[in-house]
């Protein structure tokens, strides 16, 4: 088990130290969140009170489409020199290369959505720092859902003509379940609403859909990389 | 009995589920005659072939 | 099963198929009053609740059957759920044409946002994204294998989203039937949803065939062009 959790370490590392050399992922996904974040104030009135009634909803799109640009490159940027033949032949199982790539882009996209957070806090002047651990909290859990079903389709569609439009049309599907909850309870939580009997149905959902995928995932793999 | 109310959209509805049918049956006509057409042509290709 | 065989039970099939479905509309066009609230339009029901029978049934199938390839390997249980997926595809398709035709009168919009319509709707997105990956898969072994994979996903995942859509939001009338809670809808008028169904399984076992047929031939072409290719 020890060396199990040991390749998992290794691999998170490995693509988290190439990350913070380049930066390529972070720049580039955290740049097209700001577009995103500009955009939508054009959309709608952005001072007016309807957009409490709808920022969940725009912060998950804004993270749904952060985390595609940086999922799609998480395995597509082995395939030069061969890098992926080497990972999968490497002494460690298939489910640990995963889950050390799910790591990796996982707190990736956690320090893009902390950021565009921010962003969103500053431009559109909501407040949601007397919700803050349980507002932490959605965008931890909705933020591992996304990351394994999208490692998980990164690796699916890494040998594909097509990559780049498979994923999203696989993957966003997938993620209604996840996204659906995390925007009820974003909103929930932003508009002032604490979490209550009301609401933590959707905790459960979010729960659920991640515990049911990470299981998943794991078991699949191998088959998805190796066959 | 058939009634005169709303009798239009039942109409609609039914002819939609036997379009959307018609449309599948015609799909699968369409690539049977492609396939056949591959099939012979990948057959006379392998007679050439055996001849030289 | 020989190809004569199987030409011999497909059209027998249909005849059974043909018959059954005159039989139906002989009954709900010429029999049955019109429903009390909704006049003639509550006919589509006919349509709609069997076809949704029909493709969770396909769907369910082409889940057994991308369970049994990845424990076989067996190319024939590969294109068995590709067939099924397909057809039950087209199936969910009327259901979601029929669903808007009735909404617009019932609800006055073609489109209610309702829980069973949008459970649907990401059902019919997850199965596209499935028949879009085979077309993007040349490799048979590696498109069998990815697309066994994307069917199971995509099974959990309608059974998530079934769950929570109904704590979301739902107009959608209850189910009327009498299998679950005494039921609401006059005997006489609920047996034909049912011969409805038969009729429609004939029809998809029929089509299932055809297209399981084609998946064979594409295969020959395959090893053939590789035979002409090592001489």
């Amino acid at each position: 088990m020890g060396a199990f959790w040991n390749g998992v370490w290794t691999i998170a590392q490995k693509d988290l130290r190439s990350e913070l050399r380049t930066k390529e992922a972070f720049n580039a996904s955290f740049s097209f969140s700001l577009v995103i974040l500009v955009l939508f104030s054009f959309a709608f009135d952005p001072t007016s009170e309807e957009l409490h009634a709808i920022a969940g909803g725009l912060l998950w799109i804004v993270f749904s489409f952060a985390g595609a640009l940086i999922l799609n490159r998480s395995f597509a940027r082995e395939l030069q020199n061969d890098c992926l033949d080497a990972l999968v032949s490497a002494p460690i199982s298939t489910a640990a290369l995963f889950l050390g790539k799910t790591l990796a882009n996982y707190f990736l996209l956690l320090l893009v959505e902390g950021a565009a957070l921010a962003v969103f806090a500053i431009l559109y002047d909501t407040h949601f720092s007397k919700q803050f651990w349980p507002v932490v909290l959605v965008v931890v859990l909705g933020t591992w859902g996304m990351t394994i079903i999208g490692t998980m389709f990164s690796a699916l569609t890494v040998n594909l003509r097509m990559r780049e439009m498979m994923l999203p049309t696989l993957v966003y599907p997938l993620l209604i379940p996840a996204l659906m909850a995390a925007m009820t309870l974003t909103t929930d939580l932003m508009g002032g609403t604490p979490l209550g009997p009301g609401n933590t149905i959707w905790l459960r959902v979010l729960a659920g859909f991640d515990l049911i995928y990470s299981v998943l995932a794991v078991v699949f793999i191998d088959i998805v990389l190796v066959g | 009995m058939l009634e005169a109310r709303n009798l239009t959209y039942m109409f609609y509805g039914y002819s939609a589920a036997f379009l959307i049918l018609l449309g599948y049956v015609i799909s699968l006509a369409m690539r049977e005659r492609q396939l056949r057409g591959e099939l012979d042509r990948v057959r006379r290709m392998v007679q050439d072939a055996g001849k030289k | 099963m020989t190809s004569s065989t199987r030409d011999r039970f497909i059209y027998t099939l249909a005849v059974i198929c043909a018959a059954l479905l005159v039989w139906d509309f002989y009954k709900i066009f010429m029999v049955l009053p019109d429903e009390a609230n909704q006049g003639a339009i509550y006919r589509i029901v006919y349509v709609h609740v069997p076809s949704i029978f029909t493709g969770f049934t396909g769907f369910f199938v082409a889940l057994v059957a991308s369970g049994m390839y990845l424990g076989t390997k067996n190319l024939k249980y590969d294109a068995f759920a590709a067939a099924v997926t397909e057809v039950a595809l087209a199936f969910a398709t009327i259901v979601l044409a029929t669903g808007m035709i009735w909404g617009r009168i019932a609800w006055g919009v073609w489109w209610a946002w309702d829980a069973r319509l949008t459970t649907m709707l990401v059902c019919w997105l997850i199965y596209w994204g499935y028949v879009m990956l085979r077309r993007a898969i040349e490799e048979p072994t590696q498109r069998a294998r990815l697309s066994a994979v994307v069917s199971i996903f995509g099974c959990a995942d309608i059974l998530i989203v079934w769950k929570s859509i109904e704590w979301w939001r739902t107009q959608h009338p209850a189910p009327v039937l009498s299998m679950r809670d005494g039921g609401g809808m006059a005997p006489g008028m609920e047996a034909p949803i049912y011969w409805n169904w038969l009729a429609m399984m004939c029809l998809a076992t029929i089509f299932v065939l055809v297209r399981m047929r084609q998946e064979e031939t594409s295969r020959e072409i395959d090893s053939l062009r590789r035979l002409a290719h090592s001489y």
